[in-house]
């Protein structure tokens, strides 16, 4: 029996196979391996946002507590980071003494690299040692991170007492609250 | 004049068998071509957002570290602070409780409070007086207490007196303190 194909026919058939091998190939080779890769990514990808929304929740949760510190510790923040001045000290002060001088401050020394402590001589006049306690309590709230030093001499000056101390002022060296 | 009884058929290059199967096989390589270039583009985000999600967490990373530079600053600067206050309230009671402990018969022209001592200069009517009242609690809070009488000419006798305490005890005390409050 003889089948009788036309030439037409025969391209016809030709081409359908060519372009069928084309698409399972592309389909098998570049195809299924790239959609493989992309799922593989997805999963990548959902695990880096993971990730990230772990970091963003630490630096999030960071910087509520430093801003908590911040607040809570307003006052101490400040106290380190302002510079001592004298006159304003005297004047803050004066109510505590009947007279009161306060000598240049002096760089003595550094605390752990990050504290820089000054001297500083005063000299007063106090009525009695009432006076001199209501100023150590002052001190405390001051605008400045001040320690009392020892020596510390009281003296008979007629009615009143001579009294003359050593102040060690602390100022941090860097910034503690800049924000984010 | 006809020489076919019907009618002619068009000739093109392109039969409708042929058109069917390009018609086919366009659709089929479209939609197979689309989805790569999905594929692609899908790799070509995934790249850019890997890249934004490494960056953000670098500077997430940069930004907790300061954060916590500034914390850990922050807590010593408290700290410092509190040692600060505390010796200060320390001195204040300190000073408060060495005046009271001075009678009323003795007088006090000076006084000098040293980190581990403490020197007092005054007039007593006599020695007993100094001795049952001012040395007797000095020597209680002091480790080594000294003290020079010298006759004055109404009678009365200048004292001074030295006390001395142990440094590691002073230290100890401002600990302990310190530690209470905290």
């Amino acid at each position: 029996m003889k089948v009788n194909i036309s030439r037409q026919n025969i391209y016809l058939l030709a081409l359908s196979t060519f372009l069928l091998l084309f698409v399972l190939l592309f389909s098998f080779l570049v195809l299924i391996p790239k959609g493989k890769e992309y799922r593989e990514e997805r999963n990548e990808l959902k695990k880096a946002n993971r990730e990230l929304r772990k970091y963003e929740n630490f630096d999030s949760d960071t910087f509520s507590l430093l801003k908590k510190l911040q607040s809570d510790n307003r006052h101490i923040i400040t106290a380190f980071k302002t510079d001592f001045n004298a006159d304003r000290f005297e004047k803050q002060n004066k109510n505590y003494f009947s007279s009161l001088s306060v000598s240049k401050k002096v760089f003595i020394d550094k605390v752990e690299d990050e504290f820089s402590v000054y001297e500083v001589n005063t000299t007063s006049h106090i009525s009695s040692p009432k006076s001199f306690y209501q100023f150590l309590d002052a001190v405390n709230k001051g605008d400045w991170m001040i320690k009392i030093n020892f020596p510390i001499n009281f003296k008979r000056d007629a009615d009143m007492i001579r009294s003359s101390f050593t102040m060690r002022v602390y100022k941090a060296s860097r910034e503690s609250n800049s924000s984010k | 004049m006809k020489y076919s009884y019907i009618k002619p058929r068009r000739k093109t290059i392109i039969s409708p068998e042929l058109q069917l199967l390009f018609v086919f096989f366009g659709i089929t390589l479209l939609m197979l071509f689309l989805t790569y270039a999905f594929l692609l583009f899908k790799d070509y985000r995934f790249s850019q957002n890997m890249q934004d999600i490494d960056n953000k967490i670098i500077e997430l990373k940069n930004n907790t570290s300061k954060m916590k530079t500034q914390i850990a600053f922050i807590e010593k600067e408290n700290l410092l602070a509190q040692k600060i206050y505390t010796q200060n309230s320390v001195l204040k009671d300190s000073i408060s409780n060495l005046f009271d402990l001075v009678p009323q018969r003795i007088t006090l022209s000076e006084a000098k409070l040293l980190k581990n001592g403490l020197i007092f200069y005054g007039i007593t009517p006599n020695k007993d007086i100094y001795n049952f009242m001012l040395q007797a609690p000095l020597r209680s809070i002091f480790h080594k207490t000294y003290t020079s009488f010298y006759p004055l000419s109404n009678g009365w006798l200048r004292f001074v007196s030295t006390n001395y305490i142990d440094d590691n005890e002073i230290d100890e005390e401002i600990d302990n303190t310190l530690n209470e409050e905290l």
